[in-house]
Parts: structure tokens; sequence; C-alpha cells
């Protein structure tokens, strides 16, 4: 085994919305198809984890009934948060807790919930649901690639000054159904409303968040290329879907 | 029954502020009934087009023709099991010499309860039963229940299905609460004890509740971390403390903050015991006795839908006799682990679609033993769920441990892709996946590699199982659904 990454799944009962088992999969397999050691450790509401070995964090999608709960148990953590993602750790936020990373999270019965004030973006709620198939033009490349995934979302999120999207939205609403922006990076934290399983159907994504992950800790490891044939078909294909959506 | 039901037809009448208007229906039933003939020949199941047609004619169609049963109306509703329990539940009134109508195809939105009256009533209007028995969609239930006026409701379960359609668990749980609460007084609820999100719901003033639950020593659920959408209490939304799983969240429950916990269930499973033969041997315990009973059915969800359908015989006063014989003869529901023969291969066909079940039929298809060769066919239509993710949830890894026993694994339907990537993640070499978007030639290719003396199984979502049955139906096997009794 060469290199090793420790990814903490938090709250893996409570954020498992869409299929985020499926991100941790493309993880953890495409971490191992290289050799390269995964360690998963789930921390869940109250354990006592601190983040100090952690080099990627991986938090999933929740319902408004759980995004509460969650949001209690990260308050204890979240100037930890704040230290850990300004020092270059790898996280990856999908759906509810992407919204839990901004200022605040209005639930769609009017309820404010602080959040981790990780990054500079904040979610009020809005009339109907965002649903369907969608991609995005992402720009973590040059030239930039493409992400595909569904989103499903109540919450609108409004991107703060100068903080830079995860995509420009090619086809579907994003973050909010009117800027064309989707998702947000800032320092090695992604957050997105994308799902489908996202990391799956994008195994560049993957890639560059292991590829992080590594450097995280310097370990110098250049990622051997895979042959991703089946994952780009699958691309492809859903690609082809989000098309047939109204731009 | 009969003054019952044309007191509630004043009512509604009153509240609607409209006459009955006899002609409106009788027109909306006779294009229903053109329309049904129409589709038919057209080789389609005619659950849909003809339904929704005739309601644009009269919206109050279901209600009218509902209110002519002088048995009333039965709905079947939740995530999982409906169709299973529904028919297990027909079963039993059909055997206690009530005439019943029933969705069986499991067309249960309103044009589907429609097209099924319109069917079973005769020109002038006659409606050929003594009950209806209506599996209905939880979306469509709350408008649903207001409309039947039903006698009882049976509530399977509440699990993540569809999010796309819903939204979340929290969602799916309002639409079962405005249901029952649009239903009738003096109404009956049958409700899954081992379901929090359900067992929390106050039931209505003058309606009367019945609640069942399982009371085994089972091993824990092995996949805890799949598909176990409610965690918190649904009343003070603290954690929830578990005795027991049986799968999903369906266990003994109990809330870490407040009160809430598992009501004791009136109807209990207290034994069981898998007989070889593909039958289960269980023990029911009733308020008032026990029951031994041996049913052709396997998994821990047919347990919850032979509960279901006990319990509501029970609340509609059924000698156990009747039900324990009419059990008996249980057979699986339209694409619910249906069996087929071809040239000595068998053919099981199991629909999928969402985790928790999908992990249940995978958990029954590995207690058979010997090679399977197997096609997983995902579509994406609206009344599969056009957010595949759900893939991602469902437990294929547990397939991976004995992947030698899987000698062809097919991916089909319109998601085939997507499906070929979740086996590649599950464990399986790229190579030992096939991908095959045509439905009907999956099941040629799968066939030509099943051995005889083989077998094949079929996991599809709901419209790929219609395209596979009818592929199915041409090789000469079953009958298109609509032609069955």
């Amino acid at each position: 085994m060469t290199g090793k990454i420790n990814i903490y799944h938090l709250y893996p009962n409570h954020l498992n919305l869409y299929g985020d088992r499926g991100n941790m999969l493309a993880l953890c397999r495409r971490a191992r198809w290289r050799g390269i050691e995964v360690n998963i450790v789930p921390v869940g509401p109250g354990d006592g984890i601190n983040f100090t070995s952690c080099d990627l964090l991986f938090m999933g999608g929740g319902q408004d009934s759980d995004q509460k709960l969650v949001a209690e148990d990260l308050k204890e953590r979240s100037a930890e948060m704040r230290r850990a993602a300004e020092e270059n750790m790898v996280i990856f936020a999908v759906c509810g807790s992407y919204q839990l990373l901004g200022s605040y999270y209005t639930t769609a019965r009017g309820e404010k919930i602080g959040g981790l004030e990780i990054i500079n973006l904040y979610t009020d709620p809005g009339h109907g649901r965002l649903i369907g198939n969608a991609a995005i033009s992402c720009s973590l490349w040059d030239p930039s690639r493409t992400l595909v995934g569904f989103e499903n979302h109540g919450g609108r999120t409004y991107l703060g000054e100068n903080l830079q999207p995860l995509g420009k939205v090619l086809y579907g609403y994003g973050n909010n159904g009117t800027d064309k922006t989707e998702g947000a990076v800032y320092n090695n934290v992604i957050g997105t409303y994308l799902h489908g399983s996202l990391l799956p159907k994008n195994p560049w994504l993957t890639d560059h968040l292991l590829q992080k992950a590594l450097a995280y800790r310097h370990q110098d490891i250049t990622l051997r290329e895979l042959d991703d044939s089946l994952e780009i078909e699958a691309h492809q294909a859903a690609l082809k879907l989000a098309e047939g959506r109204p731009r | 029954m009969e003054a019952g039901n044309n007191q509630r037809q004043n009512q509604h009448n009153k509240a609607t502020g409209r006459r009955p208007s006899g002609l409106r229906l009788l027109v909306a039933s006779w294009i229903g009934k053109i329309l049904i003939t129409l589709t038919r020949r057209l080789g389609k199941g005619g659950t849909t087009l003809p339904g929704r047609v005739a309601l644009a004619v009269d919206p109050e169609l279901n209600f009218k023709l509902a209110a002519r049963l002088k048995g009333g109306t039965l709905m079947i509703t939740g995530t999982n099991g409906k169709t299973t329990t529904a028919s297990l539940i027909d079963g039993i009134l059909e055997k206690s010499g009530l005439k019943c109508i029933h969705n069986q195809s499991g067309s249960n939105m309103s044009w589907g309860v429609a097209s099924t009256l319109i069917e079973n009533s005769s020109w002038t209007g006659r409606i050929d039963g003594d009950m209806a028995v209506m599996e209905v969609d939880e979306g469509a239930f709350p408008g649903i229940a207001a409309a039947l006026q039903p006698r009882g409701v049976v509530v399977t379960n509440i699990f993540r299905d569809q999010l796309d359609r819903f939204g979340e668990i929290d969602s799916i749980q309002a639409l079962i609460k405005a249901g029952l609460d649009a239903m009738p007084p003096e109404s009956f609820q049958v409700i899954n004890a081992d379901d929090p999100s359900l067992a929390s719901l106050e039931k209505n003033k003058n309606s009367s509740r019945w609640t069942y639950g399982l009371d085994l020593e089972l091993p824990p659920d092995r996949f805890e971390n799949t598909g176990q959408d409610l965690k918190t209490c649904p009343v003070c939304f603290h954690k929830l403390d578990y005795t027991r799983i049986y799968f999903a969240h369906l266990g003994h429950y109990r809330c870490t903050g407040c009160n809430y916990r598992r009501p004791e269930p009136d109807v209990k499973l207290t034994d069981l015991n898998e007989g070889a033969s593909g039958t289960s041997r269980i023990r029911v315990s009733l308020p008032d006795q026990t029951l031994q009973l041996e049913i052709p059915l396997l998994g821990t969800y047919n347990l919850y839908n032979i509960l279901a359908a006990i319990t509501c015989a029970r609340a509609m006063d059924i000698s156990s006799q009747i039900i324990s014989s009419a059990l008996k003869e249980a057979t699986p529901s339209f694409g619910r682990m249906e069996r087929f023969k071809k040239e000595g291969r068998e053919i099981i066909m199991a629909l999928v679609k969402n985790p928790v079940g999908a992990n249940e039929v995978l958990r029954t298809v590995l207690n058979w033993t010997g090679q399977i060769n197997l096609v997983v066919a995902i579509n994406d239509r609206i009344a599969d769920g056009t957010d595949v993710s759900w893939l991602w949830d469902v437990d294929f890894e547990q397939l991976y441990t004995v992947k030698d026993r899987f000698p062809t694994v097919i991916a089909s339907g319109l998601r085939a892709r997507d499906m070929a990537v979740r086996f590649k993640y599950a464990g399986f070499e790229p190579g030992q996946v096939l991908v095959e978007e045509n439905t009907g030639r999956a099941i040629e290719k799968a066939m030509e590699h099943t051995a005889p003396g083989g077998r094949l199984f079929i996991l599809p979502t709901y419209t790929a199982m219609l395209e596979m049955r009818e592929h199915l139906n041409k090789m000469g096997l079953g009958n298109p659904y609509w032609e069955e009794s």
C-alpha cells in the first residue's frame, strides 16, 4: 500500500438522504483500486471525535427534521471545522449539509437554523422544489469539465461576494434557479446540491477530492489513470437527460 | 351500509353545493368504457387514459360510483407492500362471500381507481361488486380518501420512495396525515405499529384504530446504514433508540427525549419458521386468540403484509377460519416474486422501487441456492421515480460477497449505464457486467446464458416490469395483467 486517507463520514445515520452512500463508495473504491489505503471513521451526534487526523470530511443530505438535530450537534464542532477548512482540509458536502456550511438556513416552515459559517453563503426558502436532472460546467479543471447529477431542493442558496461557485449551470436550476451558479468552492471545501449519486458518475471530481486529501497530508502521490469507460458512458447518458430540460 | 352511503352522499352534495347528476356520470363512464376497449385493443393496459378522461367529464365519478358499493371501500396505502396486502385482503373478503372490485394492476392514482370502477360497472351504471379494495398511491391518498369516503384504510409503512415526487419523508408523512384526516367518522384505520412515523399520527375522532407489529427475535438488520430513513422522533426530533430493528426503521423503538414509544400492537406475529417449500409458518396473536398459519410467501416484508391483511380482516369481524383458509391460498402479486417456467429454466421476477424493498428482495434472492443469472432493469419514468440515486442505497454489495454464484449480470432499462456503474462499484468486474438497454433483448440474452435447470432473476422498476412482462407474454409466459381473474 502506498498512501493512506482518513475519511470522516459525518452523521451517516442522519445525513444520508439521496444515495450519499454512493459518494462514499466512489471515494473508497477509487482510492483502493490504486492501492491507497482508506480508513473510514463514522461520526455520530455526541461522539467525542475531533478532526485532527481527518483528511477528507464527507457530509451528506438530510431532511429538515434530521438537519435540526445535526445543526445543534455541529455547533460544538464549528470552530474546529472552520480552522480545518482554513488549513485546507478537504470537506465535501452535499445538499442539506451544503446548506449548513453557510451562515444560516431557513426551513420551509420558516425556522432559521444557524450554520457553520465556513463558507460565505446563506439559504432561504422558495416556492416549490427545484427538481430534476442537471449539468454544470466546472472550472476546477482547465479546460473546464462537466458534472452531472440530480437536484432536489426547496432552499435557495445565495453566494456571498467573491465566493466561487462549483460551476455554471448548463441545464437545471443550480443554487437558486436564477443566477446560474451551482454549488460553492472555498479552499478545499466543496458544497453542491447535486446528487445522483454525484461522485460515481463524475470520476474526475472523485479523483480531485482524493488528490487534495493526499496533498493535505503532504503525500506526494499522483493518482494512476483508471479505466473509466463505464463511468463515462453513464456520465454521457445523464448529460443527455439533463439536456432535455429547459435552460 | 346503504343508508350510511346515502347519508354520506347527501353530506357530500351539501358540501360541494351540487345536485347529483346521473347523466354526467353515465356519459363519463360510457366514454371511459369505450376508451378502455380501445386502449386494450392497442395492447395497452387501459388503466390511465380512460380514467383521466372520465374524471375530466365527471370529477365526482369516483365518489358517485363508490357510493353504490353496498359494502363500501377499503383503501391500502403506504410505500411498500400495498399490492400484496391489497391482494391478500381481497382474497379474504372473497372467501367470506363478498364480490370485490380491486385495482390489482397497480394503477393506484385517482384515474386508476376511476378506470377500475368504470370497468366494473354496467352501461346503466350498476356496479358489479359488493366492496372495493383499492390500492392507493401515498401522494393521491388525501384526494382519493376524500372522494371515496372509505370504510377503512390500511397504512403499511413510510419509506424513502421516489423522493423527486414527494420531497422528503417528512412530506410523505404529512400526506398520510392529510389522508387519515379526510377519512369519514366511524371509519377504521389499520396502522403498522413498528413504523414510528405512522404510529405517531393521531387518529381522528370517532374512528377506530387497529395496530399490528412483529414480536420476533430476529438477527439485527444487516444493512443498518442503508435506507434507514427515520432515526429521529417524529414528535420531538430527539434520537430514537431501538431494541429491535426488523428492517430499515421498522422495529421496537422509544424516544430518548419524550414519552413516545412503539404502541403495543393489537395483532402480533410471535413466531416464524420458514418452510423448505417456500412457505412461512407463522403464529399470530390476536386480542382474543392465537392463529397458526402456513403461507406460501417468503421474506420479512411479506410478514408485515400478512399481518396488515389479518388485522384489517379482524377490524371487519371476519372469522379466523375464513382468514386462515384464504391466506393458505395466497399467491405472489403482479411482479412480486412471480415465477415462470420456460424450457426447463425458472424465471423469477420481483419489482424493485426503493432501497428498503430492493434490499429485502436481494436478501430473498440470496436465500435460493445454486447459480443465479441476474437482470436488473432500471427505468426513470415518472412512475419509477426520475432520480436514480436510490440505487446507491441498495446493498448490492451483498451480492459481491457471493459473486461466483452470478455467472451473468445484466444491467438494463433506460438507466442501464447507471446500473452498470453501480455493479462495478459493488465489486463486480466490469467484464462480468453486460449492458443492454432494451429490456426485451436483456431477457433474451439472459435466457441464452441460463442453462437448462438454471434460474434467472429479473429485478425491474415499475415501468420496466410492465415492458418485461409484455415480453414474457410474447414468449408464452403468463397473461397480460388485465386478463387475469
